[in-house]
């Protein structure tokens, strides 16, 4: 039983495949002027000639969105939500390495620069709900309604970036310390695990949630005890004041070696890359707003269960004030879900594993010199050494058990995410695709990333192949630049007028397009290096 | 307390009912104290030092996680309300690691608990105890309710919280069917 479960049934609320059925909307209406008037978005009476009952909203060029209701939001103050896919796969090497290690080098006051890139990134994942919750389409849908080739642009780039099985060496690596069992062979069998347990799954939906909330569970409990054990009250004040010296920059964060990386780190810091894109699919799955009128997907084993998806998503009546209601409650549901949730973990988390190499570096002066040096590798030997020295050799290995589970919850989340867009595009917009079950094309993606995964680690280069690193580093960053264009574009064009965002909201995604594209060229301009 | 030690209606008296509600949070609060255990038994610790921190931390928070489960049954705190969590770990999280220091100080025979002092030492916890309250909630709302459905059939206070869980879950789920009757 989860008692967060917002569409538990995974059908729609009707119970009935949301296609087959055409049911008569009451009260609908004309767009109002105000509407009419918003760019390219305009009700209108399109296939309403042959069923005058049925409204649509028009959003762009593509099939207009039928007026549906939209169901009642669930109380805002609970604990779970789909927001444990993006503290899974934004809460890792950023909030467990990387600041800790611009904290040791820089001194705690940088972290005001976090503050900055996860609040930004909590802002992002409100303005993604809301084009998601508002019509039950990904993000990628409503990219394609502005401008096609957009959406296009995210595809390829997703299969660029994220088909390299690099992002599991860290976590595997972590677990040979503690196991001695060869990364390569932790990987592998790691991949495999995933994709069968994925295809077994009944709503893949369920099942990921249920153990990502149990490792997220692990991690926050057990960093908090492990922090609270060693850290000092000291090591938290000076955390936490730190994130309000607004302003500070010493020279040495400006110079070509470090500012690639606190641009990448700020960009970086939360869920990154086209994680944020991925988010809209889940909640969709959820059933949040109207998603609720769109299927779950299945694993492969129960493919044949499959209810047929419809070929767009709905729109509510947005005059009738009782359905705006509604919607003020499925915002304060998902606000809660950004700022606790979200925003709260990642600090938490982060905050902890600094607190930890603070303690670290009081203890052993000499770790910040090889954190500061050092590849990853070594430095990720150094704090876990450093933290055996603050106490016993358990915070060593409990150091490398976290990054291990962190590696766990990516690789989980970042395969079904893939998967989960992949199969979305490709099901709307590849001619023929709908003929097979968005089932198994979500199928078809999980297992050929896998396939290639393990191909890769084998035989070649696992973070892809040196020449085109920079390429992809530099896709990555560009990606989250372009997708808070998008944001603007599809959520100010396509929404109906009382529920686009508000100027607050606007100017700050438009301020976190301009630091992400602007960051991204000007380290390519001024420092011939690409953000990392 | 009186009524507590009433039988019920099955035959099991209050309190042997709320205990058994208890479990969840209990087993939580262990599994913390056995996380810290357990890995300081793999480095190779001394069994006493692995024993008093498995021990001196987990059974406090035990204590702790259950009786955050009896305030949920007795209808106190509200079914996943995360207001709640925070202020009785608050208080349960520094006062659990304060007990965990003295222990760990009585086995090694030091004369000095703590590092820094009392109040620093409270503060400190306090602040972190936010992030123990959301990981507990967490686990929690994931591990209870099954807990609460196999012993539902002989425990009262066990139907009656799984009622809630079942109001709220229903709450949830009739809203979009009636307004998807609406549109009928």
């Amino acid at each position: 039983m989860d008692s967060s479960d917002v569409n538990p049934s995974g059908t729609t609320p009707t119970g009935v495949p949301p296609e087959t059925p055409k049911p008569l909307i009451p009260r609908q209406r004309r767009p109002t002027p105000d509407e009419s008037a918003g760019g390219s978005a305009a009700t209108g009476p399109a296939p309403a000639k042959a069923k005058p009952a049925e409204r649509f909203w028009r959003a762009g060029r593509l099939e207009p969105l039928p007026i549906r209701p939209l169901p009642e939001a669930p109380p805002s103050i609970h604990i779970l939500g789909p927001t444990v896919f993006l503290v899974a796969l934004g809460v890792g090497m950023g909030e467990s390495y990387m600041w800790p290690r611009l904290v040791l080098i820089f001194g705690p006051e940088i972290r005001w620069l976090f503050l900055i890139g996860v609040t930004l990134q909590a802002v992002v994942m409100l303005e993604m709900s809301r084009y998601a919750m508002a019509t039950g389409e990904s993000i990628f849908f409503g990219a394609a309604r502005v401008f096609k080739p957009l959406m296009w642009f995210f595809f390829v780039t997703a299969i660029l970036v994220y088909i390299w099985p690099g992002h599991l060496s860290a976590g595997a690596s972590a677990f040979e310390r503690v196991t001695g069992i060869p990364w390569q062979a932790t990987a592998v069998a790691g991949m495999l695990l995933v994709g069968v347990v994925f295809t077994l799954a009944k709503v893949v939906y369920n099942l990921l949630e249920n153990v990502l909330s149990i490792c997220i569970g692990v991690l926050v409990v057990g960093t908090s005890v492990v922090a609270a054990m060693v850290g000092s009250f000291a090591d938290l004040s000076s955390t936490i004041t730190g994130m309000f010296h607004f302003g500070y920059l010493p020279e040495e964060a400006l110079s070509p070696a470090w500012f690639p990386i606190i641009v990448g780190s700020i960009a970086f810091a939360g869920p990154s890359g086209m994680q944020q894109m991925w988010y809209t699919l889940h909640l969709r799955d959820k059933g949040a707003g109207m998603g609720a009128h769109v299927p779950r997907i299945r694993g492969l084993r129960h493919a044949e269960d499959q209810e047929s998806m419809p070929s767009r998503g709905f729109m509510f009546d947005t005059s009738d004030p009782d359905e705006m209601r509604k919607w003020k409650g499925w915002r304060r549901w998902v606000t809660f879900d950004a700022l606790l949730l979200f925003w709260g973990v990642t600090m938490l988390v982060t905050v902890s594993f600094t607190v930890l190499a603070q303690a670290s570096a009081r203890l052993d002066p000499g770790v910040a010199d090889v954190i500061r040096d050092g590849e990853r590798e070594a430095a990720l030997d150094a704090m876990a050494n450093s933290f055996a020295a603050a106490g016993s050799p358990v915070f060593g290995t409990v150091f490398f058990c976290f990054i291990a589970l962190i590696g766990l919850n990516a690789t989980l989340g970042l395969f079904d995410s893939f998967s989960r867009g992949q199969a979305d595009m490709t099901y709307y917009f590849v001619p023929g695709a709908k003929r097979f079950s968005i089932s198994k094309l979500y199928a078809f993606f999980l297992w050929g990333l896998i396939a290639f995964g393990i191909l890769v680690l084998l035989f070649g280069p696992a973070d892809g192949p040196a020449s085109i690193l920079d390429v992809l580093a530099f896709l990555s960053t560009f990606a989250m630049g372009a997708y808070c264009v998008v944001l603007l574009l599809v959520n100010n064009i396509t929404l109906p007028r009382p529920i686009r965002p508000g100027i607050v909201s606007n100017v700050i995604i438009g301020f976190a397009a301009v630091f992400y594209l602007g960051a991204l060229f000007y380290s390519l301009f001024a420092y011939g290096v690409v953000v990392s | 307390m009186g009524a507590a030690l009433h039988p019920g209606p099955r035959g099991r008296s209050r309190a042997a009912c709320y205990a058994e509600v208890a479990v969840p949070g209990a087993a939580i609060g262990l599994l913390s104290g056995a996380f810290a255990g357990g890995v300081a038994s793999l480095a190779g610790l001394p069994a006493a030092m692995v024993a008093a921190i498995a021990v001196g931390l987990g059974a406090p928070l035990a204590l702790f996680g259950g009786l955050y489960c009896v305030l949920l049954a007795a209808g106190r705190i509200g079914v996943g309300a995360v207001g709640p969590v925070a202020l009785l770990w608050l208080v349960g999280f520094p006062l659990s690691r304060l007990a965990d220091e003295f222990v760990v100080a009585q086995v090694l025979g030091q004369e000095s608990v703590l590092r820094e002092p009392l109040l620093s030492f409270l503060l400190f916890q306090a602040m972190l105890s936010l992030g123990y309250a959301i990981g507990f909630l967490w686990l929690h709302e994931r591990l209870a309710p099954r807990w609460l459905l196999r012993i539902t059939g002989h425990n009262d206070v066990a139907a009656t919280l799984v009622a809630r869980y079942v109001e709220h879950v229903s709450s949830v789920r009739a809203r979009p069917r009636r307004a998807a009757d609406r549109g009928r």
